[in-house]
Order: structure tokens, then C-alpha cells, then sequence
């Protein structure tokens, strides 16, 4: 015990001690510490929305934390921003891709921190660029990586393996000690997953550390040495890999109890009233066909970049499908344009308001007729603006918008009336499906059930929901069967009697 | 991949550019000592100002006000002369005009989170306005003399102009820049990503003012070589050139969404705008056929940029992955 811990003082390089940081509405972390040492990988775990990428974020000087200290090789670590945490040897290589996409390879490289030349024959304060060194440096960093690139072949024209490969050759020209990777593999065939773990092995062995976000359980057994485990902002446990087992990472991971707070009716399920069939999107969607039934809640569960949202817009037709066929009510129906699918009486809710839902800066009347302009204007096109005034009214009160005054301006609203305001823009279009897509996120406690207790009224009514939410309990509460994803595919389909946080978690990871 | 396509992008320009000049030499006197002094006379200032306005857009910024700031630059030379100022007075302070009127447009666009678009449109108006108001006789001066035109109008071996050494100074010296400068690489990455520009260390508010004084001085001198060629000025006369510089950029593959493009396509692009409106005058096409068809070529060049060569780019790039993996 003793001897274990004089070697972890010695070889931590990080070490996080104590890390707060609030959000408006959210306590994102709440008294985090862990440390990293010399020449390991330490794989960070959670949930999502756990804190994972929030406390990348701090160490690598995006947001400053609120409280709680860091140090670096025994030395107090504070952080401003990127550059910064780069010039100190820590290097983050994020999920969605930083480079200059107009920019080659080398360019990208050294971006902010070209190697300069005197521009005299001896040393002097005219400095220029000296591309030269830059990609003698490069050439190597490119070979100690075991990989073969075009130094001057333009960002925009690479795959995403290989743009990751660029930002990891990138913080190597850093010399970075300290590499975060924030879901790495997210966008990998299993191919180029190999190829990146061969990487992250070779660093390892020149005695580099690195941090290793992910929630795909598999490759934490895979390549990390440690692994910490993260659950609503806190810190749950930290163990050398060899010691536990999936199991046991699922049951930190979850962890909570499940309260009985939704107000879920055990309805009387009708019958098919939509068919999918063998929806297809290049890497996205595999295959993906499904029932849903009348007055049907049914939830999809996975983890972040499963496809979800991704299957939702392909059925929607907001994205653009290699596959996608529907039965409607027993008639057959491809999958063309959103208006189409729309007056067939599928409507999609997405999960971001802001960009795809609402017209914020525009009033409730606005928002809430977007959709059914035809049925409150005239053969000329003039908008009656009683008819307005009437749908907006009845659709303000059954969702019990407030104010529900129809010139109030949608931006104003609190995000859990916005959201009702979202949802009462597609039921005014009457569909007989609603798909819902995250419909609680970022929404205080009274809002979440308030929307819970509308949702279940529809089903009630003998509208069909499908349920699209990364909150576990949310799904186990309202759902009468949950299809689970997992890259692009239905791993599994539990009924409402086999729902448990463990086994949707356990298919989902 | 891109960068051989952009070479070929570039020396498809330059055979277009070929193309015309030999078609103009054959048809017309344009290939004579005179035509094509004139020639070298008239695109450098054009090819100035693309390079200025180009840097510029290399941020995802613009200047609406280019044309009007070559007016103050050009009447404050003037001025200065009549009043009997000597060159080492009136050139600098002429083109110190043009970088402070370029910086407020670059510290409105900063300061205030204007778009560039906006502010700039805004400043061109308020420019066009002092004219009229502000500058004694709308800005008009006569009768300068030679201790105004003697540059302009001076030319090496009886046949390349002064004006056009100073062009090709100008133009090394900005592709110098761009390549070998910690400043022409901030440029791309701002227009490119801002956010990652951000996370490189490099802070794009302080880059942006830089271009618009950089701009602003590369338009004072752009503005004194066309205006020392002609005995007077008269501010008014640039009102509208923006839209020729632009255009100009534009045309050689600068991307006006920022982050993209090469000085080289600057100049060309100016060499080809240039060239267009010559080829038209020679075959007196009327003025307003002239600013539509000089509408329809950057139509044409920005449709390329966006569309076809986006797809042949990603086509490009899908195969390079195959080919790695």
C-alpha cells in the first residue's frame, strides 16, 4: 500500500484536485480529482453529459474552473486557453475536428507556432517562416506515428481517420507529454480504430500520457491502463483496468435509483399504424426497420453519436437516406421531403430548438402556425389573423404555454416553454406520429415533467410517440418499449417489463 | 490533392488570359509598343487593389469602401501638391490617408461586431457624401503638373511603365508575406476557422485590424498610381471601382467566404478583369454591356468556385482516402 502510493506521487504528471464548474442550470462537476502518470492511458468514462468533456475542457483551458487546483509535473497548473495548455505540453484533439479545412497538412501543423529563421544569415529580429524545418519536423513526427501522408495535400480532401491523425501529428509537434483524446474512434471504421490504438500504443511506449474519453466499454479494456468513471458531475471511482470487469463500469456508471416520477398510463397499445423498413445512410444507419403501434410510447436509447437523431431525420426526410421506406397505415410511402412526410402526419421534433425549431426572435403566433399557414389564409394568401389568434390560443392552453399571449416573443420564453412552443408548432399540424428528439434537454424539473404529462396525454389521445432521449430514467419511465442503438444499428429491443438502466446501458456501451 | 488543383485553376486563368491577349493582338493594334504600355499602365493599379481587397477577404471579411478610399488618397496628393508640399511630404501622408480611413472600417468591423459587409457599405456612402460636402469643390483639382505626373507617366526603355515596377514590387512583396510570415498564415486561419484560430494562439480581432491597415496602405498606393497618371484629380471618379477590385479577386479563386485563395490569383484575376473591359472597349461595346457581362464573368467564376470545383474536390478527396487505406 505504502510503496503503491510513494510510486503514484512520483509518476503523476497531472493531477486534478477538487475541480467545480457550474453551468447556468447545471452543475457540470462537482469535486473531481484524479491524476494521470508518466506513460499511461487513463480512460475516462460516463454517461453522457457525466462531465467527461467538460473536465477536457478545463484542463485544456477552454472554460476556467471554479474552484479546485491542478498541477503539472509538480508544479501549480494554470491554464488561459488551447494555446496555452499546448505551449505546456498538453495537447487536446477534439471530437469535431479543428483544422483549416482550405489549409495543407503542414500548414495546419504549425499553425500558431511556425518554426521562424533569421532572415539574415546570423541570428536576428527579422524573422520569417522557415518551411523548410517545418516539414523536415513534420516528415518525422509522420514517421515516429508509423504513417504515411501528403504533407501538402489540402485538409478538406482527407478522411477523418486521417484528419484525426493530423491533429495527434499536430500536438506531437508540441511535444506534447499530455494527450487528451475526446472520443476518438466516434467517427472510425474498425479498421482505422486499429490503426489509432497501434498509435496510442507507440506514445505510450516513448512514455507520453494520455487521456482517453469514451464510452464504448470495449476500448477501455482494450488500450487503457486506468480507468475513472464519471456519473452527474462527480467523481464515482478510479481502478487499474485488470481489476474490474463491464459489469462493474456499468454499475458505477448508473448508479442511481430510479424515482417513480413520471406520470406514464399503462394504455392499451392499438395497432401498427407505422411500418420502417431497411433504412440505410452510408456508415450512419444499418438496416434500421421497426413497428410502431397507436398510442405507442417507444423510446430509442444509445449514446451519444449513435445514429438517433440520425434514423429520426433519415425517416423524416430531413437528411438525404441511401434507403429509407415507410407503411403508413398499411400504404406504402417513400421517404422524399419533410413537407411530404409531414402531411402524411409524421412530425419531427428536434432536440435543437434554436437551429431547426423555432423562430426565436419571432412571436407565439408566428412559431406556432409555421407550419399550417394553408389552413389560416385566404385563397390570396393573406393571413386571417383570428384564425391565428384561434390556433395559437388552443394550443397555448392545452400545453399550458406561459403567457400564453400570442405577441409575446418566443425568445423570451423560459427553454421549458420554448419547448412546449416546439411541440405545439408540430401538433398544430395535427400528425398522427410525433418523433421527439431529446424534448427535455436543458429544461428545468417542472418543465421535464410538465412535458412528460403531455406526451402521455397524446398517447391518451391515440397519437404515436417515438421517444428519443439520452436521459435513462426518462426513457425506463415513460416508454412502453425501447429500441437500443449503437453505430447506426438496433442492438436490442426490451418491453417495458425487461427495462432496467443496466441492460439498455450495458447493449448501449 | 487541392493545392495541384489550384495550380491548375491558376494556369487555367493564364490561359484564358493568353488567349485574349493574343486574340486582341491579332484582331487590333494592342500588340504595338503603345498598346502595350498602356496595358502595363492602366492594370497595376487594378492589380494593386486586388491584392489589397484580396488580403482582406483571405479573413472572410470585405471592403465595399475601396473605391471611395483611393478618392481621398488621390485628392489629399493633389492638394498637398498644389499647395506645394514636396513628394517626400505628399506620397506618405497620401497614403496614411488611405490606412486610417481602411482602419475605422477595420475597428467598426472589431469593435462593434459589425459585419464587414455592412460597415464598409456604410463607410463607402459616408465617403461618397464627404466628397460632395467636406472636400472643397467635390474634391476637383486642375492643372497639377508635372511634379504630380512625372512618376506616373515615366516609363524604363521607353516602354515599361514606373508604375508597373512598382506593381510587381508590390505583388512579391505580398506573396512574400503569405508564405513567409506568421501574419499571412493567421489570415487563412481566421477566414478558415475562426474557433481553431483561436485555439492556435492566434487572435483574430488584432488580425483583422492588421489587414484593414495593411489594405488601407496597399490602397493609398494603388490609388497614387492611377491618379499621378492623369494632370488633376477628381475624388469621384473611383466611386464604383470596388466592384472591378472585387470582382477581381474574386475571379482569381479567392473564396469570399475566407480562408482560401493565393495572391497570384489576385493578380490574374486583375490581369483578366482588365483585359476583358480593354477587349470591349476596342470593339465598342457599350458601357452598360460592359458592367453586365463584367457581372455575369464573376457570376460565372464564383458558380465554379462553389459548385464544381467543391464536387471535383470532394471527389478528389474520396479517392485519396481509398487510396490510403
Amino acid at each position: 500500500m505504502v510503496r503503491e502510493a510513494v510510486t503514484m506521487e512520483r509518476n503523476a504528471v497531472l493531477t486534478i484536485e477538487a475541480v467545480d464548474k457550474h453551468f447556468p442550470g447545471v452543475q457540470a462537476l462537482i469535486d473531481v480529482s484524479m491524476d494521470l502518470r508518466q506513460g499511461e492511458v487513463h480512460a475516462v468514462c460516463g454517461e453522457n453529459g457525466a462531465g467527461k468533456s467538460t473536465l477536457m475542457k478545463i484542463i485544456s483551458g477552454v472554460y476556467p474552473p471554479d474552484r479546485g487546483s491542478m498541477t503539472l509535473n509538480g508544479e501549480p497548473y494554470t491554464v488561459v486557453n488551447p494555446h496555452d495548455a499546448h505551449s505546456k505540453g498538453i495537447a487536446i484533439i477534439y471530437q469535431e475536428s479543428s483544422l483549416f479545412p482550405d489549409l495543407t497538412v503542414l500548414e495546419n501543423m504549425f499553425m500558431g507556432h511556425e518554426i521562424m529563421r533569421s532572415i539574415l544569415p546570423f541570428e536576428s529580429p527579422f524573422k520569417i517562416i522557415d518551411h523548410h524545418a517545418m516539414r523536415e519536423k513534420a516528415e518525422n513526427v509522420f514517421q515516429r506515428l508509423g504513417m504515411r501522408i501528403d504533407l501538402d495535400a489540402v485538409v478538406s480532401t482527407l478522411g477523418v481517420a486521417a484528419k484525426q491523425m493530423v491533429e495527434i501529428a499536430k500536438a506531437l509537434t508540441f511535444d506534447s507529454q499530455i494527450l487528451i483524446l475526446d472520443e476518438p474512434t466516434a467517427a472510425l471504421t474498425s479498421n482505422e480504430v486499429e490503426t489509432l490504438f497501434a498509435t496510442i500504443r507507440r506514445l505510450r511506449s516513448e512514455g507520453r500520457s494520455m487521456l482517453y474519453i469514451s464510452h464504448r466499454l470495449d476500448e477501455v479494456f482494450q488500450i487503457a491502463d486506468r480507468v475513472t468513471v464519471l456519473r452527474d458531475g462527480r467523481c464515482i471511482n478510479t481502478a487499474q483496468v485488470k481489476d474490474v470487469n463491464r459489469d462493474k463500469l456499468v454499475s458505477w456508471m448508473v448508479g442511481r435509483t430510479l424515482s417513480n416520477l413520471y406520470p406514464k398510463e399503462i394504455l392499451e397499445i392499438g395497432d401498427v399504424i407505422l411500418e420502417v423498413r431497411g433504412v440505410c445512410q452510408g456508415d450512419l444507419l444499418k438496416n434500421i426497420s421497426f413497428k410502431l403501434r397507436r398510442s405507442e410510447i417507444l423510446g430509442i436509447a444509445g449514446l451519444a453519436g449513435a445514429g438517433r437523431t440520425e434514423l429520426a431525420q433519415a425517416i423524416c426526410g430531413l437528411t438525404d437516406p441511401d434507403q429509407a421506406e415507410l407503411i403508413i397505415n398499411g400504404h406504402k410511402f417513400r421517404v422524399t421531403d419533410y413537407r411530404r412526410t409531414l402531411e402524411r402526419g409524421i412530425a419531427y421534433i428536434s432536440e435543437d430548438r434554436q437551429a431547426y425549431g423555432l423562430v426565436l426572435p419571432m412571436t407565439l403566433n408566428v412559431n406556432i402556425t409555421h407550419k399550417v399557414l394553408k389552413k389560416i389564409t385566404n385563397a390570396i394568401g393573406i393571413i386571417d389573423p383570428s384564425q391565428e389568434q384561434k390556433i395559437t390560443q388552443t394550443f397555448a392552453d392545452k400545453l399550458s404555454i406561459k403567457p400564453s399571449d400570442g405577441d409575446f416573443i418566443v425568445n423570451n420564453l423560459s427553454g421549458g416553454n420554448q419547448q412546449k412552443v416546439s411541440v405545439a408548432k408540430s401538433l398544430a399540424v395535427e400528425p398522427q406520429i410525433l418523433i421527439l428528439d431529446e424534448p427535455t434537454r436543458g429544461v428545468d424539473v417542472g418543465a421535464k415533467s410538465e412535458i412528460h404529462r403531455i406526451i402521455c396525454n397524446l398517447a391518451k389521445e391515440g397519437k404515436s410517440i417515438i421517444l428519443i432521449s439520452s436521459d435513462l430514467p426518462e426513457i425506463l419511465g415513460m416508454c412502453d418499449r425501447v429500441l437500443v442503438m449503437k453505430s447506426g444499428e438496433i442492438v436490442g429491443e426490451l418491453s417495458r417489463e425487461e427495462l432496467s438502466q443496466e441492460r439498455v446501458l450495458s447493449m448501449a456501451l | 490533392m487541392k493545392r495541384n488543383w489550384t495550380v491548375t485553376q491558376e494556369l487555367l486563368l493564364g490561359a484564358i488570359l493568353l488567349a485574349i491577349i493574343v486574340f486582341l493582338s491579332l484582331t487590333t493594334n494592342f500588340s504595338t509598343r503603345s498598346g502595350i504600355y498602356s496595358f502595363m499602365l492602366d492594370v497595376s493599379p487594378t492589380v494593386v487593389a486586388a491584392i489589397a481587397v484580396g488580403m482582406v477577404i483571405f479573413t472572410g471579411n470585405i471592403d465595399i469602401s475601396v473605391g471611395t478610399i483611393s478618392g481621398f488618397v488621390a485628392y489629399t496628393a493633389g492638394a498637398l501638391v498644389k499647395a506645394g508640399a514636396p513628394m517626400i511630404i505628399w506620397v506618405p501622408a497620401a497614403i496614411t490617408v488611405g490606412t486610417l480611413l481602411a482602419g475605422i472600417n477595420g475597428f467598426i468591423t472589431i469593435k462593434f461586431r459589425v459585419p464587414s459587409l455592412v460597415a464598409t457599405l456604410a463607410m463607402n456612402m459616408v465617403h461618397i457624401g464627404a466628397y460632395a460636402t467636406v472636400l472643397p469643390q467635390s474634391g476637383w483639382i486642375e492643372n497639377l503638373g508635372p511634379r504630380f505626373t512625372w512618376f506616373g507617366r515615366g516609363r524604363i526603355f521607353n516602354l515599361i511603365p514606373y508604375n508597373f515596377v512598382v506593381m510587381i514590387v508590390v505583388a512579391i512583396v505580398a506573396m512574400f508575406v503569405m508564405k513567409y510570415t506568421r501574419f499571412g498564415r493567421a489570415l487563412y486561419a481566421v477566414g478558415g476557422n475562426r474557433q481553431s484560430a483561436i485555439y492556435s494562439g492566434i487572435n483574430p480581432d488584432v488580425t483583422v485590424m492588421k489587414v484593414f491597415f495593411v489594405e488601407g496602405f496597399l490602397m493609398g498606393i494603388s490609388a497614387l498610381l492611377r491618379a499621378m497618371t492623369l494632370n488633376e484629380v477628381m475624388p469621384s471618379v473611383f466611386v464604383g471601382r470596388e466592384l472591378f477590385f472585387i470582382s477581381a479577386a474574386v475571379v482569381g479563386g479567392i473564396s469570399i467566404f475566407g480562408g482560401s485563395g493565393r495572391i497570384i490569383g489576385a493578380v490574374m484575376g486583375a490581369a483578366l478583369v482588365y483585359l476583358l473591359s480593354i477587349a470591349m472597349i476596342y470593339y465598342g461595346v457599350q458601357d452598360y454591356y460592359q458592367f453586365a457581362l463584367q457581372g455575369i464573368i464573376i457570376l460565372g467564376a464564383v458558380f465554379i468556385t462553389v459548385t464544381d470545383f467543391g464536387k471535383i474536390r470532394r471527389r478528389l478527396g474520396r479517392e485519396s482516402e481509398q487510396r490510403a487505406s
